[in-house]
């Protein structure tokens, strides 16, 4: 329950800074790092699959909502909900590096920026075109990434935190206990 | 496993939510529910974006100016240390100083033009996924913002008002991929449309100008005015959009493209202004300023062409003046005009 409220709390955060404080920076290429991606997979990595898709459904969501946003409602939470689904289902396995999250967040943004531009062109947004594919998909990874182990690991740490008195023995997967000091 | 069929669930509903709100939104026409979302979306984001203005203002304040430096990135590492300082200091002052400079450009403006403005500030410059070129507004329906309204700034034609909150709206860029703008050539009656060039690797203007008459005169360095829409929505007459860049040749070619650079520089907006009534009569070039230097002495041909329509523009700004009384819609002489070239002699184009 704790965990719950933790992610809720995270991704209430994650869309305002995203929305009011990243998108005003005068960032090169025009494009922003993603902090909603990172912080769906960090949920999905530490929940199961029916979590994820949830946080991803409601983070995309508000993105969608909230201004300057001028694409059709529900384009943002639909790729969201499935990456969240994707990663969540993923978890599985154990024995990770403590690498993994930032692959699976690799995977996960270039995904949903291919996704977003793949619904654009078939929706007929005259924006969405080879060239600025070519342009926005590899800015939109490269920031993302750079971002990504300064969101995804204290996220991580914190929704682990948050369900250790609960769950403590189950699913202990290395990743997260060697990578984070405690 | 039933736990996995049951995720298998919720992302089944959660999936037939997205894709109904995308079909509803989709559709177009204002659908009840989507722009019931967006307008809880803006009443939301209005109070923490203009919370954050308050907190970052002196903080972008340094990070602009640091940008608008990078041949003296070197210089400034050394000096920046003690130029920190300073800059704090002199930041909130330097801010006040060029606002009201641009203010007052921006009244200067809309003096000319005769146009009824509503001072606003940019708030956002970037969109999700970095394919749309739109901004925010603080300004809403409160303050009398609608749909379809013309933005400008000091400089020139900004964009239009796409979507109207209480207390804030967003605007498409004219750099926008999907926008699209009635344009005239300064001092002529050659009309075309301007729509913006989608982000791309190669290196091209921001803006397309494509005029309808394959044959008309464009020279490097002519400037572009808004035609105006029917009932000046959603673009008043007389807004300087742009100057020529480079004019593309295409032999054969049924209209003539020429690529443009806006007068305003979209990745640096601040204060705009939401032109709320329009004016009384077309401005026709009033609005632009004085050529700097003098264009015409590098041209001969350029020169004998700018002279004849210098000599005809009097004449032909009271003979248009009346007839655009039924101001004209944005497609209304496109479409004439279109349909008027294939059936014109092809000889009928050389005698201009």
């Amino acid at each position: 329950m704790k965990r719950g409220f933790a992610a809720i709390g995270l991704l209430i955060a994650a869309v305002l800074v995203q929305t009011a404080l990243v998108d005003r920076l005068p960032l090169p290429w025009g494009v922003a790092p993603d902090l909603v991606i990172l912080v769906v997979v960090a949920i999905a990595l530490s929940g199961t699959s029916a979590a994820g898709a949830f946080a991803g459904f409601c983070g995309g969501l508000a993105v969608d909502v909230l201004p300057p946003a001028d694409h059709e409602i529900g384009r943002y939470a639909l790729l969201l909900c499935l990456a969240g689904y994707a990663v969540g289902s993923l978890r599985e396995s154990n024995g990770r590096s403590w690498l993994w999250p930032l692959g699976v967040a690799a995977g996960a943004t270039l995904a949903v920026c291919l996704g977003f531009a793949f619904i654009g062109m078939v929706l007929g947004d005259p924006r969405v075109g080879l060239g600025a594919v070519a342009v926005v998909v590899p800015a939109t990874l490269l920031m993302t990434m750079v971002l990504s182990p300064f969101v995804l690991y204290p996220a991580l740490w914190l929704l682990r935190r948050m369900d250790h008195d609960e769950f403590a023995a189950i699913g202990d997967a290395p990743w997260l206990s060697r990578g984070v000091a405690r | 496993m039933r736990d996995a069929s049951r995720s298998r669930v919720v992302l089944g509903v959660l999936l037939t939510a997205c894709v109904v709100l995308l079909v509803l939104d989709a559709r177009g026409g204002g659908d009840p529910v989507t722009k019931g979302a967006r307008t809880a979306g803006a009443a939301v984001f209005g109070p923490v974006s203009a919370a954050v203005t308050t907190v970052t203002g002196p903080v972008s304040d340094t990070y602009r100016a640091a940008l608008a430096a990078p041949g003296a990135r070197e210089e400034i590492e050394d000096l920046k240390a003690r130029n920190s300082e300073l800059t704090r200091q002199i930041g909130a002052q330097e801010r006040d100083e060029g606002r009201s400079g641009e203010l007052e450009r921006l009244l200067n403006l809309s003096g000319l033009g005769g146009y009824e403005i509503v001072g606003a500030n940019a708030v956002t410059h970037l969109t999700p996924q970095g394919y749309a070129d739109t901004v925010t507004l603080d300004v809403g329906t409160r303050d009398g913002v609608r749909r379809d309204q013309t933005v400008v700034n000091g400089d020139g034609l900004v964009g239009r008002v796409v979507r109207a909150g209480t207390d804030t709206s967003t605007v498409l860029l004219l750099t926008d991929g999907a926008s699209t703008v009635g344009a005239r050539l300064e001092g002529s009656e050659e009309i075309g449309t301007i729509s913006g060039a989608s982000r791309s690797i190669a290196e091209t203007a921001p803006l397309r100008f494509e005029l309808l008459d394959a044959s008309a005169k464009v020279g490097k360095g002519e400037r572009i005015v808004t035609l105006g829409s029917h009932g000046g929505a959603p673009f008043v007459p007389g807004v300087p959009v742009g100057t020529v860049e480079k004019v593309e040749d295409t032999p054969g070619a049924l209209s003539r493209t020429a690529q443009v650079a806006p007068v305003v520089d979209v990745s640096a907006l601040d204060i705009v202004g939401v032109v709320v009534a329009g004016p009384k009569e077309d401005p026709r070039d009033a609005v632009l300023p004085p050529k700097p230097g003098d264009p015409k002495e590098k041209d001969g041909k350029e020169k004998a062409g700018k002279k004849q329509t210098a000599a005809e523009k009097k004449a032909a700004a009271d003979r248009k003046k009346a007839s655009e009384e039924d101001a004209p819609a944005e497609d209304g002489p496109a479409a004439d005009a279109e349909s008027d070239r294939p059936r014109d002699p092809d000889g009928s184009g050389e005698d201009r």
